[in-house]
């Protein structure tokens, strides 16, 4: 069936519309912007700590520098790192191959939405370089901040000159990567609708296509008021109408409604597809069932409704009805209750199983261990309103909320990397330096975000970029405190290049696998060659059981194929 | 590659990827209208303003919407029966019907331009209504929106019949590109009675 | 070392207390989830039958232990919930009667201050306004009219435990008692253009009588 010659670099790189192929221009173009991000977070926690020094290879951090850097931080890790990986690339990779077939129901329309991601990288980074500098109105964008140029007093002389800004050009990228997230959504829904292979009912689908399909519906649904508002706002900016203008009737508070009814399911959007790696991975290295598995389901569901009621726990204080606040902590403090369900889950999961302790293994217990422990509990502090007055928009929340999005998003991420890289390339991945990079993500993350609650409940706010000024945040051991962040995040930020060079020396250099289901796994990608030809499958599987029989009584060896009989 | 196992499952794709997109469309209107009508219901200045609007305009708009709906249900019927020749007149039909639809929009615009009623509102601030230059911003940004969807709309349509007829496959594609069409003419409904009729 | 700046206002004790409270709960919890997530690492190489091994979590009899964890996370959960919505509706929902009223205005980037003239009122021509000092009278209701000129600001008074955006258009009238005299910092807590970081003002917290000196001191001006 196999009929395609290997094609060339600029075809592979450009033209493909192999799902796989898509996925790493995906995988690549993203590499590509978190460098970016993360190179300003690096460049940022070295001003707090060292106000005064030249930060190498970028030179001294004015306010406007910070603001900008901060700024295109959040939205970069966000939109183009949380987002791009954990729907664009994982679902291009794996939705097709785990429900057993050739390619996304539209391949074409894939490449397209590919297209209009990297238009919107593209219009990111420009973004940077406009005369009045990269934006800095925070990654929330809220008007008339945003609207206007944040306070450079050098006001606009025509329509070229607004529209040059980065202002529109942040907006403008936006836009697009929400086009291409949609239309890769729809892709994903109908791939995972209409082409699952033969037997393949929906409660045998792998958690991790679920959660995918999950998430991308939840985006498109609390996306479109964003999209709605976004237009009015590039109209604000670039045309002179009032809609957030609160002297001509319009209301600065209705973009934080549309962006927080956005931005918190975003959240959820962003969560689910980690959990469903995370259920594969525990699963697999458990040697036992996915304990509860339309349990879990149900759960995802449940929380992905109430997703889009919890919105204004962002505005506690930002001048909505205290009355509203009430019902919205209510909503809040709730929502812990279904993901509590879901890691109970997970763990009665690794209850008395017989573990392997592989390098996807020790990213899944890191990072439910972090996410659960750290993450989740201290939301219930921002969740209790009373608490929130005092820690809205200080260093608490900063660190609350990477203690949610890093060990899901990186770690899920990397837990994916460690576990699906042997698929996608037949290489491995080198175990020594795999495990050097897990203690030291770890260790320094954890070194990196702890010491910010404790800045944080001692009044530090966000977003400043000179601390000095402020006597009481300069009390010991409050410096001290910003140093062992900032020297964390440079090591952190150092130690992903082990990944890096690992990731690409072994994809060009690295053994190959033993055998083509070196995890021994169920799900139907490891049935198949690896790498996985174009087409993926060389005859097509027909389905005969759930993704997560480990250790079937009935069985000889401790897994059993969806595929066999 | 063998392409004939495009589904186990017979949901014809296009369909329900357009249902899909009929969805994300409807909570992108949804969420402009819900904004709309709660600043409507805050202003009553507002109302004033919506006398300004051209209703005699929007009522043969909403009616050739109407017919080119009909038109595109009569597409769809020749569509199934793979004739050419009537697809073609019905498509062409439609799209004449948004060609007319956009003339009569621009006659509107001209129109309440030349009055001063313009996107930022420059002569009503000028008068000291600032809140009035709202309505206005509304006003264009929700039928210039609803009028990108009518250019896309008649443009899908033109390309699935121009493929449809010229290779005389994938006559499917035409009741997705249909379906779209009709969402289209559904949030014009919507649009016509909150921003001309509501005094 | 203390976690918390110094509390000088009536309800910062209440805030604290609520952080305490949480934080002794989710550390037994964390305890629980310790143990939970260390015992089968502790325990991986034990020899267990397939039978042991398979267990798959279906219907209410499997599930009966996630369902109690979920069931007492939601025991805690209310009862956070039951203890801090009282000092919510106290804080944020009523106005208790007031001494003093006040003006804080956020712009571009300093705090201006307006405070009734010698007629006791408000929005008069003969209030008085000072930039970046706030001075305020010890342990009496002060209700703060909070508006901005330009963007969005947020008045932040860390010991006060205060915290409240200014929305340009709106005015949102808050209250705080505070408790001891001294100088204490007041800061911007939302971003506002490059001069964010440098927006800061002192709030003076006066005798009465120091107070009163201070505002003839102003009415001078």
């Amino acid at each position: 069936m196999n009929t395609h010659k290997k094609h060339g670099f600029w075809h592979r790189f450009f033209f493909s519309l192999d799902h796989k192929d898509i996925g790493f221009q995906y995988m690549l173009t993203i590499f590509l912007m978190v460098s970016i991000g993360g190179f300003f977070a690096y460049v940022f926690r070295m001003h707090l700590a060292y106000p005064d020094m030249k930060v190498p290879l970028f030179g001294l951090v004015t306010n406007k520098d910070y603001n900008m850097l901060i700024t295109n931080h959040g939205l970069i890790m966000m939109m183009w790192l949380a987002l791009g990986m954990l729907l664009a690339v994982a679902g291009n990779f794996l939705i097709p191959i785990m429900i057993g077939t050739d390619d996304m129901a539209f391949p074409k329309l894939n490449k397209i939405s590919y297209w209009f991601f990297l238009i919107s990288v593209i219009l990111m980074i420009a973004s940077f370089f406009m005369k009045r500098g990269g934006f800095g109105g925070g990654w929330t964008m809220y008007p008339p901040l945003s609207v206007g140029d944040f306070g450079y007093n050098t006001p606009y002389k025509s329509f070229a000159d607004r529209f040059f800004t980065a202002n529109t050009f942040v907006l403008l990228a936006i836009t697009f990567e929400f086009i291409s997230l949609l239309m890769g959504g729809i892709n994903f829904f109908v791939t995972t609708l209409n082409k699952r292979a033969k037997g393949m009912t929906l409660t045998r689908m792998p958690m991790t296509v679920w959660m995918i399909n999950i998430a991308s519906v939840l985006f498109m649904f609390s996306v479109g008021p964003l999209i709605a508002g976004a237009f009015m706002l590039l109209l604000d900016i670039n045309v002179g109408t009032g809609f957030y203008d609160a002297y001509r009737g319009g209301d600065p508070l209705l973009w934080e409604h549309l962006f927080w009814f956005f931005g918190h399911p975003e959240v959820y959007v962003i969560l689910l597809p980690p959990l469903g790696f995370l259920a594969d991975i525990i699963s697999n290295n458990s040697r036992k069932p996915l304990y509860g598995y339309r349990f879990i389901l149900n759960l995802t569901l449940i929380a992905a409704i109430l997703s889009m009621m919890v919105w204004a726990h962002h505005q506690f204080v930002s001048g909505i009805d205290p009355r509203a606040a009430t019902i919205f902590s209510i909503f809040t403090i709730i929502i812990s209750l279904p993901f509590a369900g879901i890691i109970l889950a997970y763990i009665a999961t690794i209850w008395k199983g017989n573990l392997r302790l592989s390098l996807p293994m020790k990213w899944a217990l890191g990072s439910v261990t972090l996410f659960t422990l750290i993450g989740g509990f201290t939301g219930l502090y921002l969740g209790a309103a009373v608490f929130d007055i005092y820690a809205h928009n200080t260093s608490f929340v900063v660190a609350h909320f990477h203690y949610t999005l890093f060990p899901t998003v990186i770690f899920g991420s990397y837990a994916a990397f460690y576990y699906w890289f042997n698929k996608f390339t037949g290489k491995e991945l080198n175990k020594f330096w795999g495990n050097v990079h897990f203690w030291l993500t770890f260790i320094f993350f954890n070194g990196f975000a702890f010491p910010l609650f404790l800045l944080g409940l001692a009044g530090q706010q966000r977003r400043i970029a000179d601390y000095r000024q402020f006597e009481f945040l300069m009390q010991d051991p409050l410096p001290l405190y910003r140093k062992i962040a900032t020297i964390s995040a440079v090591i952190l930020i150092l130690s992903q290049f082990i990944f890096i060079i690992n990731f690409f020396w072994s994809m060009k250099k690295g053994k190959k696998v033993s055998s083509e289901n070196p995890w021994q796994s169920n799900t139907l990608e490891w049935q198949t060659s690896s790498p996985p030809p174009h087409g993926n499958f060389e005859t097509y599987p027909v389905v005969y059981h759930g993704p997560y029989e480990y250790n079937h009584p009935d069985r000889e060896k401790d897994f059993l194929p969806q595929n066999e009989k | 590659m063998n392409t004939s196992i495009k589904s186990w499952r017979n949901i014809p794709q296009a369909r329900l990827a357009v249902w899909t997109l009929i969805a994300g469309e409807f909570v992108v209107f949804g969420g402009l209208i819900v904004m709309y009508i709660l600043n409507r219901l805050k202003y009553e200045s507002w109302g004033e303003m919506a006398q300004h609007t051209n209703v005699i305009a929007g009522t043969i708009n909403t009616l050739v919407l109407l017919t080119s709906s009909y038109f595109v249900v009569k597409a769809h019927e020749a569509a199934i029966h793979k004739n050419k020749e009537k697809v073609k007149m019905w498509i062409w039909f439609t799209i004449i019907c948004a060609l007319l639809f956009l003339g009569i929009k621009s006659y509107e615009y001209t129109h309440e331009i030349m009055h001063g009623f313009t996107l930022p509102g420059k002569h009503l601030l000028a008068e000291g209504k600032h809140v009035e230059t709202m309505y206005w911003s509304f006003y264009y940004t929700m039928t210039g929106l609803h009028g990108l969807h009518v250019i896309g709309g008649a443009l899908a349509l033109f390309f699935v019949m121009r493929h449809a007829t010229k290779t005389g496959k994938d006559y499917h594609r035409l009741e997705a590109a249909g379906l779209y069409w009709h969402m289209v003419d559904i949030i014009w409904i919507f649009l016509f009675p909150l921003i001309y009729l509501i005094h | 070392m203390r976690i918390f700046p110094e509390n000088a206002s009536s309800y910062g004790a209440n805030i604290d207390f609520i952080f305490w409270l949480i934080t002794g709960v989710i550390t037994v919890a964390s305890i629980i989830v310790i143990f939970l997530i260390l015992y089968p690492l502790l325990t991986k190489n034990k020899k267990r039958t397939k039978k042991e091994m398979y267990v798959k979590g279906i219907g209410f009899k499997d599930l009966k232990l996630i369902y109690l964890g979920i069931f007492i996370l939601a025991v805690a959960d209310f009862y956070f919930l039951y203890r801090e919505m009282p000092y919510w509706t106290k804080i944020e929902e009523s106005l208790p009667k007031k001494d003093l009223h006040v003006i804080i205005m956020g712009r571009q980037w300093l705090w201006e201050f307006t405070y009734p003239g010698p007629d006791g009122k408000l929005y008069t021509d003969d209030d008085v306004k000072s930039i970046n000092q706030l001075y305020l009278p010890v342990n009496k209701v002060v209700h703060m009219d909070i508006q901005s000129y330009d963007v969005i600001h947020a008045v932040f008074i860390p010991n006060a435990r205060f915290k409240q955006d200014a929305l340009p258009g709106r005015n949102i009238t808050r209250w705080v008692k505070m408790t001891k005299t001294g100088k204490f910092p007041l800061t911007c807590a939302e971003i506002c253009g490059i001069g964010h970081a440098n927006m800061k003002a002192t709030v003076t917290v006066l005798s009465e009588k120091d107070f009163e000196k201070q505002l003839a001191k102003l009415y001078k001006k």
